[in-house]
């Protein structure tokens, strides 16, 4: 079972059935497992505010969801998810790509990798970087954590912990 | 024809739809026709009303889901019509209050006003039935077909631009109590769970 089964698994322990994706290359292994579960509702998008708007739905229609993107679409979402989330306290739950950490040597990475964290304290958005395996088991209980929270929760995965060789 | 005769038409065809609103106009004239709290009333995030009525409707496939957009929301994200065709909802329809202008600013004229065709757009984007509606008559006639067809169904509702916004005011609350009596009528009508046994 690879990186990508685990969270898959653990997505499921924790309710999951809709997944709000747009592509990003350390997540794309991700959605695709996700993708292939036909317990869980894939909805693609068009840009990334968008999955936060299909999972605060799917929250009224009683059905969990998870919204898995890239750290450049976290980081220009930002501010519709809190005029959506936060204005109304609606939980949503992110897993993004840790884009921009110190072994992303990709210039177009640099702003979200200094600035994403920093916003997302300013908005009060909680979030978790899952460096090591052995943490991906701590999904469900982020998963219920997050609801009591009453707002968006962002679970960043690192580049060591997807074993990205050359994205 | 007037956003307020608009509404009460498709107050009188909903059945037991589930209503999404864009924030805005109107909003504001389907809360004063239908006093409805089985309605949602956006807040914010102005152009994701589609798709969260969108998630909504993937999530109770069997009940009807109608999201009142506004063309200053719609303007705002055009690409909610591609993410709306790649899932192809049945039970979603996807209504456009288009009054040409952002009425609630001091109806500031719309982006490429008289320009766009949003029919077409939605058509394009993969939407096969999408409809331009211009007056009440035409609303009246086309209405019980537009319910009774499968979606996803794109239906632009051309009204006046109207100069005082307020004289239909916005629902009587707001914010967190919005999520709880929306929440707490899904639940009443459908006997789903929203919330948890300690209620978040």
């Amino acid at each position: 079972m690879d990186v990508n089964d685990q969270i898959h698994a653990q997505l499921v322990k924790a309710g999951v059935r809709l997944a709000a994706t747009l592509p990003d290359d350390w997540v794309n292994s991700l959605i695709r497992r996700v993708a292939k579960d036909n317990q869980i509702r894939h909805v693609p998008v068009g840009r990334e505010a968008e999955t936060i708007a299909v999972c605060a739905g799917a929250f009224f229609g009683g059905v969990r969801s998870v919204a898995i993107m890239g750290n450049t679409g976290l980081l220009t979402c930002t501010g519709e998810m809190a005029t959506l989330t936060l204005r109304h306290a609606i939980p949503v739950f992110c897993i993004v790509s840790g884009r921009g950490s110190i072994d992303d040597h990709k210039v177009y990475q640099e702003v979200q990798g200094r600035r994403t964290i920093p916003l997302l304290q300013a908005y009060d958005y909680p979030y978790r970087v899952i460096d090591k395996a052995d943490e991906i088991e701590s999904i469900p209980d982020a998963y219920e954590w997050h609801r009591l929270q009453k707002r968006p929760f962002v679970l960043f995965l690192t580049k060591k912990l997807l074993g990205v060789k050359n994205a | 024809m007037k956003t307020n005769d608009a509404m009460r038409v498709l107050a009188a065809h909903r059945g037991d739809a589930v209503v999404v609103c864009a924030l805005g106009m109107a909003a504001n004239e389907w809360w004063a026709v239908t006093r409805s709290e089985d309605s949602f009333y956006m807040h914010g995030g102005m152009g994701l009303a589609a798709t969260f009525a969108l998630g909504l409707a993937l999530s109770i496939p069997e009940t009807p889901v109608w999201v009142l957009n506004s063309d200053g929301s719609l303007c705002m994200n055009l690409g909610c019509l591609l993410t709306e065709a790649g899932q192809q909802p049945k039970n979603l329809k996807h209504f456009v209050v288009d009054n040409q202008c952002y009425q609630t600013v001091e109806n500031m004229p719309m982006v490429n006003q008289n320009g766009a065709d949003y029919t077409a757009i939605a058509r394009g984007a993969g939407i096969a039935q999408a409809v331009l509606v211009d007056n009440l008559a035409d609303l009246e006639r086309q209405l019980p077909e537009i319910v009774a067809a499968p979606g996803p169904y794109f239906i632009q509702l051309r009204v006046d631009a109207e100069p005082d916004y307020q004289r239909a005011p916005p629902a009587t609350y707001e914010g967190p109590e919005m999520k709880y009596r929306f929440g707490r009528a899904m639940e009443k009508k459908l006997g789903i769970k929203v919330f948890g046994p300690r209620g978040y």
